[in-house]
């Protein structure tokens, strides 16, 4: 640029040189200097050409024609204001929400893991299909095997979620814990903020360090960085800090502290655990997956107990978003369809301005415009029509982040795996705003192109011959407006399936019975410290006594209606707790082949709090503690299922792994939806919890109270028990049942918001070609009129006109959806994707809209008067 | 239409300008004037060419980095601008010189059969 200038400040001189020293040389051959100067003249031709020439050699010329182009483009926008509001509002709410859609995939499913090899890494968990487990944790002893055995990972690692007790900092907290393999660090490539991870040879022995999550060491030590090498009491032991993670690393395991498993604590492990692998770079998915099966037959013979078990491999990435991506995927596709209905909405727009524009393109190629200069024009109109409405839509996007926020979940669950994971906050990214761009200047390029190349089509002698009467070349135009309105319904059509589907599914999630009744329950869950020796629960019967006195504490709170303490909590999936039974009275099967059952332990008031009918028998009562005989109640479906044809009180199972005498059948109690509405209820065998205690128990509450002011009087009746002990995930069952069904609710909401604009948009489609039509056809319905036609038959012919529109539309529309809403199916409880009643009820509720939107137009064909219109000729 | 022949016709005519103007720096650095008196004097008259489009042609081949520039004095110690071949400009010259060969080659034999059947 800087060359230009110079180079063209320097050509007057030069060229002044030029011809002087011509005219000297012409004076040296005998010319006057008059004559000589004007010789040279001559000779050098056209000094301003030529200087102009030269500048046109240095100048951008796309440039200042782009520049041109934006300077009308603004100018033919400022002058028609209202067209230029409603083009921008339609292209930003389709925008907007394109925006605001690819913003929540951005930073869920597209970031990557914050971890290293994270593309390489896979989840390995075992399954086993004759009992319907399919993704649940190995034991230690597996772990071991996989590791010694297998040749497709550069590494294995396994880790434990859990809580602990952390004392002597204040109150006594309860944190999230994670205990690991000690090649954490390396697995992971996690370099700490401070200190060190383990060291892989620290496996040998036990060792009491402790590395901290970021979060808990900014709120707990006040991102000291001097805290390595510090003592912390966790469960009542001294360990040493040893590192802090990175704030990053949270976004795969949100923990408060890492602990170390010691080979010999690892042999002896066997629930809840996880395992991660990373692939060698040369080993894919499959290969993985064949050699681990080979080695789950091998530890199978090696093993009998583990008989029947499979091992499972998911990459870890897909693992953690299989929940949320299919209503993302819908969601995404949703906004395309808002996206294109609005581009077709301005497309609309657009046409009806260029046959008002019709004579000003007839003169400009007249005067010699190319076609290809004229078409630019259009486009760099369009564009930044599409550029306003894309600043405009980046701001709804923006603003919508927030409410967004509120229905993207925090925690998403892993199917099938009682597990849930961590999502990041829903914020705006630099790439939603290069997306934003993106996707205005492709809308621009849409529905520019369309009236552009119409607009050239237009015969240049003709158009201006009509004159100053624009209204009858309009007429040409109508075919592709009709079209692009047919476009429209059906896409609307589409969305307005789509979201009836949703609509009906979440009515059957909502109405679903569960087996319990949902509402006005509390719940939060107790550990017991019982990890050190002096400890006041290392005994069952100490346990089985602290949470009597828990419960006899919060059933003394004032508004409490009941209470009981549960191992597991219906849909919250915390944990996993299942085994296999022989039925003593009916032991047909091989010794080595077992029935399974989940296992619940819970107090005798459980039944009547959860509101879980009694079918038969009765439900446990404080007489079934360890000095009484061991009762148990099963559910409906294990008694379907196998007692088939008797009564299943008064049998005895027993319980595998267990040397104590068969438990007798006490009761039968209805079904419950443990791990979701959309699965059945799983065979469930319930031990009184006096009978057989645990450490940790979920305690539910009935109350009509809401729950932020009963809590602090339950924590206080718990605390004036013992005052030392924590309480942690405290949540309501609504919580946890939109948790369940989040990626429904999410689907749902956000689907039925998009449906509405598309219908919105696609009436007002419909409702602007009908009046245009309309005006066009003013001069024939005067002369109808004044023929006399009734106003009823006028109104007829234009009703007419947009209901053809739309049922083209619709037909279209619902063979779109019939193919699309398949993708739908994995969000549908009850509901077909082709769900007859939908597709009627909606094409009938279209055409009632399209209908309504030629009506206004319809009435104003009626209100010609006809002599006007005949004056108009 | 007489715009699209009109912008033929500059076109070839520029095709040729650019071609001398490379050959005529082929032998030293020299300055506008110079190089136009040249094009006159070694074409015995044959092209004429307003001088002045000389100036627009060589800042097209600044631009592409055909030749480059500097201040000099030319020969009644005028400060000058001397235009010079650079190194892309030489590979140009060859390239065109060798099309323009095959080019004129064609022309004439084309040509000269016609003449034939005239006589």
């Amino acid at each position: 640029m800087r060359r230009r200038k110079r180079m063209l400040e320097d050509l007057d001189q030069e060229i002044q040189e030029h011809i002087e020293m011509a005219t000297r040389e012409n004076i040296d051959r005998g010319m006057s200097p008059e004559e000589a100067r004007y010789a040279a003249l001559r000779k050098f031709g056209n000094v301003t050409q030529v200087k102009e020439d030269a500048r046109e050699v240095w100048s951008l010329v796309w440039l200042e024609h782009l520049l041109q182009d934006i300077r009308f483009g603004l100018r033919m926008l400022c002058k028609s204001p209202g067209f230029t509001v409603v083009a921008v509002l339609t292209l930003a709410l389709g925008i907007g929400a394109n925006s605001a859609i690819f913003n929540v995939v951005n930073v869920t499913l597209l970031q990557p893991l914050p971890v290293r090899n994270a593309s390489r890494m896979v989840v390995i968990w075992v399954n086993n299909l004759e009992h319907g487990w399919t993704r649940i944790g190995p034991t230690g002893q597996d772990y071991l095997d996989w590791k010694e055995q297998s040749k497709s990972f550069d590494d294995l690692f396994l880790f434990e979620h859990g809580t602990g007790t952390i004392t002597g900092l204040g109150e006594p907290e309860q944190v999230a814990g994670l205990r690991v393999t000690t090649n954490f660090g390396e697995f992971f490539g996690v370099q700490p903020l401070f200190g060190r991870t383990f060291r892989r040879e620290e496996a040998a022995g036990r060792h009491n360090f402790v590395i901290l999550g970021y979060a808990y060491w900014r709120r707990h030590f006040h991102s000291d960085p001097s805290v390595v090498g510090r003592d912390l009491t966790l469960n009542s032991e001294e360990y040493t800090i040893i590192g802090v993670l990175p704030a990053d690393f949270a976004g795969l395991f949100p923990s408060d502290v890492v602990v170390p498993f010691d080979t010999d604590w690892l042999k002896r492990a066997d629930s809840d655990l996880g395992v991660f692998g990373i692939l060698k770079h040369e080993a894919t998915l499959d290969q993985a997956s064949g050699e681990m099966s080979v080695i789950a037959r091998r530890i199978v013979s090696a093993r009998p107990s583990r008989k029947g078990f499979g091992i499972v491999l998911v990459p870890l990435q897909s693992v953690r978003l299989e929940y949320l991506r299919p209503a993302l995927l819908v969601l995404l596709g949703a906004v395309g369809f808002v996206l294109l209905i609005s581009c077709a909405n301005v497309a609309n727009l657009m046409l009806a301005r260029s046959v008002v524009r019709q004579r000003e393109m007839a003169i400009r190629m007249a005067l010699g415009a190319g076609r290809f200069r004229l078409i630019r024009q259009l486009l760099a109109e369009s564009i930044l029509l599409s550029l306003l409405g894309g600043v405009v839509g980046a701001l709804l996007a923006f603003w919508s982040t927030q409410l967004l926020a509120i229905f993207v979940p925090s925690r998403i669950p892993v199917p099938n795996a009682a597990d849930k994971v961590l999502l990041p906050q829903i914020h705006m990214t630099g790439a939603t705003f290069a997306f934003t761009l993106a996707v205005s200047v492709f809308a621009g390029l849409v529905f520019g192109l369309i009236p552009a190349l119409h607009s050239l089509r237009c015969n240049v002698n003709e158009s201006l011959k009509e004159g100053g009467r624009g209204f009858v070349s309009g007429l040409r135009g109508h075919r592709t407006r009709s079209t692009l309105v047919i476009i429209e319904s059906a896409l609307a059509f589409v969305l307005v399936i789509g979201a009836g589907l949703m609509i009906k599914s979440f009515q059957h999630l909502l109405d679903a019975n569960p087996g319990f009744h949902p509402n006005h329950l509390l719940t939060l869950r107790i550990k017991l410290p019982n990890d050190t020796k002096d400890s006041p629960y290392r005994e069952p019967r100490q346990q089985a006594a602290a949470f009597q006195r828990f419960l006899a504490g919060v059933e003394a709170v004032p508004g409490v209606q009941s209470a009981a303490f549960a191992e597991i909590v219906p849909l919250s999936q915390d944990d996993m707790d299942m085994g296999y039974f022989v039925v003593q009275e009916n032991p047909l099967l091989s010794a080595d082949q077992h029935l399974a059952a989940d296992y619940r332990d819970v107090t005798p008031n459980f039944f009547a709090t959860m509101r879980v009918p009694l079918l038969s028998g009765r439900t446990f009562s404080q007489q079934d503690d360890l000095d009484h005989p061991r009762v148990i109640i099963v559910d409906e479906s294990l008694a379907h299922r196998f007692f088939p044809n008797e009564d299943p009180i008064g049998k005895h199972l027993q319980i595998s792994d267990s040397t104590k005498p068969p438990r007798e059948i006490v009761g039968v109690v209805g079904g419950v939806r443990d791990t979701g509405f959309d699965q059945d209820p799983r065979p469930t065998i319930y031990f009184p919890s006096l009978q057989s205690p645990d450490q940790t128990m979920t305690l539910v509450v009935r109350s009509t109270l809401p729950p932020s002011s009963i809590l602090p009087a339950i924590k206080n009746a718990i605390w004036s028990v013992d005052k030392n002990q924590p309480v942690f995930e405290v949540r309501s069952m609504d919580e946890i049942v939109s948790g369940i069904v989040s990626a429904q609710r999410l689907a749902f909401l956000l689907l039925g918001v998009f449906a509405f604009l598309a219908l919105a948009l696609a009436a007002i489609g419909i409702y602007g070609v009908t009046s245009c039509m309309v005006n066009e056809r003013t001069h024939e319905f005067g002369v109808r009129i004044a023929l006399g036609a009734q106003p009823g038959d006028v109104s007829r012919l234009v009703l007419t006109q947009g209901a053809r529109l739309a049922g083209i539309g619709i037909l279209a529309g619902a063979l779109a959806a019939f193919a699309l809403t398949r993708l739908l199916s994995s969000l549908l409880f009850n509901v077909s994707a082709t769900d007859p009643f939908t597709f009627v009820g909606v094409a009938i509720f279209l055409a009632l809209v399209a209908l309504a939107a030629g009506y206004i137009p319809a009435r104003r064909a009626t209100n010609v008067d006809p002599m006007i219109a005949l004056r108009h000729e | 239409m007489s715009t699209k022949e009109e912008k033929e016709r500059v076109e070839l005519l520029q095709g040729t300008l650019d071609l001398v103007i490379l050959r005529t720096l082929q032998l030293e650095p020299t300055h506008g004037q110079a190089i136009a008196k040249a094009i006159e004097f070694k074409s015995d008259d044959v092209l004429q060419v307003e001088q002045g489009s000389l100036y627009p042609a060589l800042h097209r081949h600044i631009k592409r980095k055909w030749i480059s520039v500097e201040e000099g004095t030319s020969e009644n110690n005028c400060r000058a601008k001397f235009y010079q071949l650079a190194a892309n400009g030489r590979r140009q010259f060859a390239l065109e010189t060798s099309k323009w060969e095959k080019l004129a080659g064609a022309s004439a034999r084309i040509l000269r059969p016609t003449e034939e059947r005239q006589s």
